[in-house]
C-alpha cells in the first residue's frame, strides 16, 4: 500500500465527483432534505380515523356517547348514514374507515341497568391502524361505561359519587414513559431517519462510481498500471467515505439543533460508530459494483438492496423484536439494525459503548467481512 | 404512400425499438436475477415476516405483593400482545433490562396491592414503556391502560358483589366486524405493499436509467438522426419495461400472493392488471422526466433517490394517509403510488370496480399524461 497511489486515485476520484455540479449538489442536498421531510412530515401515530355513524336510538345518552368520539382528535366525523347498507358503500369507496352503530333501545337498557352492545365496523385494509383503532374505541367505551356504573352504584346503592367512583375505578395505572418522555414521534423517527439517509446515500455513489469506470472501459487504465487492487479500492472509497462524514455532522446538526432531539451519550463514540457503519454501507455498495457490468443494473440492485430491508427490517418502523424468525434472521444478517440500536441509544437512551459494544462489534465484523470479500473479487484479470 | 401504411411503418418502427429494450434487458443477467428475486422470494420474506401490530412485546414484572389479586392481574397480560419474560426482585434490575433493550416494559405492582383494591381504598400500579419507539410504545401503554381499567372494574364490582360480565349492570360493550380482511391477516396487507413497493420502485428506476444511458453513451444521437421520432424513443423504453413489469407483477400475485398467502381478488383481475399498467406508465413518466433532467446514472439515481424514498413513506402504505400534515397530503397528490394504493386494495380485498375508483383513475391519468408532456417536451428542447 503506498500513500501517493492511493491519494492520486483519491484525488482523481474526488476531481471527477466534484466537476459534476449536480451530482455533487444532491449528494449533500438529500441527507438535508430527507431528515426535513420526514421528520416533520412522517406522522406514525393514527389520528383523524374518518368514520360515519348510524344512531338508531337518537336519545340525549346516545347523542353524548356519539359526541365523545367527534371531539376525540383520534377520529374525524364525516356525518350519519341511514342504515348498514350505506355504511357499505362509504368503506368500500374508503371515505370512511370506521363505522359506529347503536342499537335502538340505548338510553332505555342502560337506565334500566342493562348492558348494551355497540357495534363497530372496521375497514381491515391496514391491520395495524385497525388495531390501533379497536384499541381507540374500547378505550372510549370504557371510560363511557365507568361512569354509567357510578351513576347506576349512585342511585341503587345510595353510595356518594366518591365512594362509586372508587368502586368502580380502585386501579389506577401511573404510566412512564422512558426515553422519550413526550412520546413525540419525531424523536422516535429522526434518529432512525440518520441511519435512513446515511445508509442510502453512500452506497450508490460507491456502486456508481466503480461501475462508470467499467463501463466506460476507463478501467482498464487501472488494470495495466501499477495500482494494486487495495490501493484502488481504498482511493476509489475515500471521497465517497468523506462526503458521508460531512453529511454524519450535518445530520446530527439539523437532528440536535432543528428537531432538539436531546443527546445522552457521548459523541466520540456515535461518530465512531458512524465511520463504522459508513464503512459497512460503501462495501455493500463496492461489492455490488464488483457482481454487475451495467450501471443500469449497479444503480436498480443498490437502490433495492438499500432501500427495502432499511424500511422493513432495521428497526425504522417495527422493532425487530416482532419480527418472525425468517425476517430476523434478514436483520441480523444486515447493519442497519445495528445502527438504529446505535443510534437511538446515543440519543435518547445516553447509553454508551458500555451497552452497545456488542453492535459496534457486529458493525466492525460486517466491515471487515465486506472489505475481505471485495478484495477478493476484484481482479485485475478479468475473464471477458 | 397511404396513411395506412404510414401507420404500419410507423408501428413497426416503435415495435423494433422496445424489442431492443427487451433484449438489452434481457442479456443484463444480474439485474434480470435480482429483479425475479424482488417480485418472488423477497415478497415472501417480508408477507410473512412483519407484524406491525404490537406482538410479543417484552415484559417483566416486580411483584412486591405476591397476593391472589397481583397474580390475577399479571395473568390478563397475554400473548400475542406481551411476552412475559419472567419476574425480577428490584426495580433497578428492571431499568436495566430496559436500557439493554431486553425489555419493553416493566409492570411494577406494590405491597399492599390485593388489600388496597379490597378495601376500597384505592391503589396505583406502575408501569414504565420504552418508547424510543413511539408507535409501539404508545400501543403498549394504551394494553396497559385497558386491561388494568378493565381489571380495576371487575375486582371493585365483586366487592359489592356485582359481575362486570353479567346482565345485572349498565356497561357498552364493544363488538367489532372488521371488513374486508376479517382476520386481520397482517401477511395480506405485508405482501400486498411489498409489491407495491417493488412496482413503484422498478417503475421509475428501469426506464429512467435506460434513456440515460443512451444520453451518457452518445447512442441517443445516433438514434435522433435515424428516421425514428423523439416520442418513439420514448415510448419504446416505457412500453418494454412496463411489459416487464407487468409479467413480474403477474408473477407475484400468482406465484406468492394468491397460493402462499391466499390474498383474495375480489375484483376483476383484467381491471386490476390494467390499472397496473396505468400506474407503471405514470410511474415511468417520473422516470423519464428526471431522465431529461439528469445527464449521468449517477445523477438520475440520486435524483430518483430524491422523490422515490418520499413516495414509498409518504403515500399510505408505511403510515395512515389520514393523519399525515396537511402539506404532506397536498404534495402527495403528486404521488401515483397514493392513488395506486386505493386502486389495488380497492380491486384484491374489497370488490371496488370503476364506479368506485374512477376518481383515483382520473387523477393517475392526468398525472401520467402531464408527466409525459413535460418529459417530452424537455427531451426535444435538449436535442434542438
Amino acid at each position: 500500500m503506498n500513500v501517493r497511489v492511493i491519494k492520486a486515485v483519491a484525488f482523481k476520484e474526488w476531481k471527477e465527483t466534484t466537476r459534476d455540479r449536480l451530482f455533487l449538489l444532491l449528494a449533500f442536498l438529500l441527507p438535508v432534505l430527507w431528515l426535513v421531510v420526514f421528520g416533520y412530515g412522517l406522522n406514525l401515530d393514527v389520528e383523524e380515523i374518518p368514520f360515519a355513524v348510524v344512531d338508531r336510538d337518537h336519545s340525549a345518552l346516545s347523542r353524548d356517547y356519539l359526541y365523545r368520539f367527534m371531539q376525540s382528535r383520534y377520529f374525524s366525523f364525516r356525518g350519519y348514514a341511514e342504515d348498514e347498507r350505506a355504511l357499505d358503500r362509504l368503506l368500500t369507496e374508503t371515505k370512511i374507515r370506521a363505522a359506529i352503530v347503536v342499537p335502538q333501545r340505548f338510553e332505555e337498557q342502560l337506565a334500566a341497568g342493562q348492558p348494551v352492545t355497540v357495534q363497530t365496523l372496521l375497514d381491515g385494509t391496514f391491520p395495524l391502524h385497525t388495531d390501533i383503532a379497536k384499541g381507540y374505541v374500547i378505550a372510549i367505551n370504557q371510560v363511557f361505561t365507568e361512569e354509567r356504573l357510578i351513576d347506576f352504584l349512585r342511585q341503587t346503592r345510595g353510595l356518594t359519587e366518591e365512594q362509586a367512583s372508587r368502586l368502580v375505578r380502585p386501579l389506577k395505572v401511573e404510566v412512564r414513559y422512558l426515553y422519550n418522555e413526550e412520546v413525540r414521534s419525531t424523536w422516535s423517527m429522526v434518529p432512525a431517519l440518520v441511519m435512513f439517509t446515511l445508509m442510502l446515500a453512500s452506497p450508490l455513489l460507491t456502486a456508481l462510481g466503480v461501475v462508470r469506470e467499467k463501463e466506460t472501459g476507463s478501467i482498464y487504465n487501472i488494470y495495466s498500471s501499477t495500482v494494486s487492487r487495495a490501493e484502488f479500492l481504498a482511493g476509489k472509497l475515500l471521497p465517497y467515505i468523506a462526503i458521508s462524514i460531512v453529511n454524519i455532522c450535518v445530520l446530527w446538526v439539523l437532528a440536535v439543533g432543528l428537531f432538539h432531539v436531546p443527546f445522552k451519550g457521548s459523541f466520540v463514540f456515535f461518530f465512531l460508530a458512524s465511520v463504522v457503519f459508513i464503512l459497512c454501507t460503501t462495501g455493500i455498495g463496492l461489492l455490488i459494483s464488483l457482481l454487475v457490468q451495467t450501471q443500469m443494473a449497479a444503480l436498480i440492485i443498490t437502490m433495492v438492496v438499500a432501500m427495502i430491508p432499511t424500511i422493513l427490517f432495521s428497526g425504522l418502523l417495527v422493532p425487530v423484536s416482532s419480527l418472525t424468525r425468517g425476517a430476523k434472521v434478514q436483520a441480523h444478517l444486515y447493519p442497519a439494525m445495528y445502527y438504529t440500536t446505535i443510534v437511538r441509544g446515543s440519543f435518547l437512551k445516553g447509553v454508551g459503548a458500555g451497552v452497545l459494544w456488542i453492535d459496534l462489534l457486529a458493525l466492525v465484523v460486517f466491515a471487515t467481512a465486506m472489505g475481505g470479500i471485495t478484495y477478493h473479487l476484484f481482479t485485475k484479470r478479468p475473464k471477458t | 404512400m397511404t396513411a395506412r401504411q404510414r401507420a404500419a411503418r410507423w408501428g413497426r418502427r416503435l415495435a423494433a425499438l422496445t424489442w431492443k429494450e427487451v433484449l438489452q434487458l434481457s442479456r443484463d443477467l444480474p439485474l434480470l436475477l435480482f429483479l425475479l428475486y424482488s417480485f418472488s422470494l423477497s415478497v415472501l420474506v417480508s408477507g410473512a415476516g412483519i407484524t406491525m401490530q404490537l406482538h410479543n412485546a417484552e415484559l417483566f414484572v416486580h411483584d412486591a405483593d405476591h397476593s391472589r389479586s397481583s397474580r390475577e392481574l399479571i395473568h390478563r397480560f397475554q400473548p400475542p400482545y406481551f411476552t412475559l419474560k419472567g419476574e425480577i426482585a428490584d426495580a433497578r434490575q428492571g431499568l436495566r433490562e430496559l436500557d439493554e433493550g431486553r425489555a419493553m416494559m416493566l409492570l411494577d405492582i406494590p405491597p399492599r396491592f390485593h388489600e388496597a383494591l379490597m378495601g376500597g381504598e384505592g391503589t396505583a400500579v406502575q408501569v414504565l414503556v420504552d418508547t424510543t419507539n413511539a408507535p409501539q410504545g404508545l400501543s403498549a401503554a394504551g394494553y396497559t391502560v385497558r386491561i388494568a381499567g378493565a381489571f380495576g372494574t371487575d375486582m371493585g364490582l365483586a366487592s359489592v358483589g356485582l359481575s362486570g360480565t353479567k346482565a345485572t349492570v349498565p356497561v357498552v360493550e364493544s363488538a367489532h366486524r372488521v371488513w374486508f380482511n376479517p382476520n386481520q391477516d397482517e401477511t395480506w396487507y405485508q405482501s400486498i405493499s411489498h409489491v407495491l413497493r417493488m412496482i413503484t420502485l422498478f417503475g421509475v428506476l428501469l426506464p429512467a436509467s435506460a434513456l440515460v444511458r443512451e444520453k451518457e453513451r452518445g447512442t441517443v444521437e445516433q438514434l435522433l438522426v435515424s428516421p425514428v421520432t423523439p416520442f418513439q424513443i420514448m415510448w419504446s423504453k416505457v412500453l418494454a419495461m412496463s411489459a416487464v413489469i407487468l409479467i413480474v407483477t403477474g408473477l407475484a400475485v400468482y406465484g406468492v400472493l394468491r397460493p402462499v398467502f391466499h390474498v383474495p381478488m375480489k375484483g376483476s383481475a383484467l381491471l386490476y392488471f390494467l390499472l397496473t399498467a396505468l400506474h407503471t406508465f405514470t410511474t415511468a413518466g417520473l422516470g423519464l422526466v428526471a431522465a431529461t433532467l439528469a445527464r449521468n446514472q449517477a445523477q438520475v439515481g440520486m435524483m430518483a433517490l430524491f422523490f422515490v424514498g418520499p413516495m414509498l413513506l409518504l403515500s399510505g402504505i408505511t403510515a395512515p394517509f389520514e393523519s399525515m400534515p396537511r402539506w404532506v397530503q397536498t404534495i402527495m397528490t403528486l404521488s401515483p403510488l397514493r392513488y395506486y394504493i386505493d386502486i389495488t386494495y380497492g380491486v384484491m380485498l374489497k370488490g371496488a370496480g370503476m364506479d368506485v375508483l374512477w376518481k383515483s383513475v382520473g387523477a393517475m391519468v392526468l398525472l401520467g399524461g402531464g408527466l409525459f408532456a413535460f418529459g417530452m417536451w424537455r427531451f426535444r428542447r435538449q436535442f434542438e
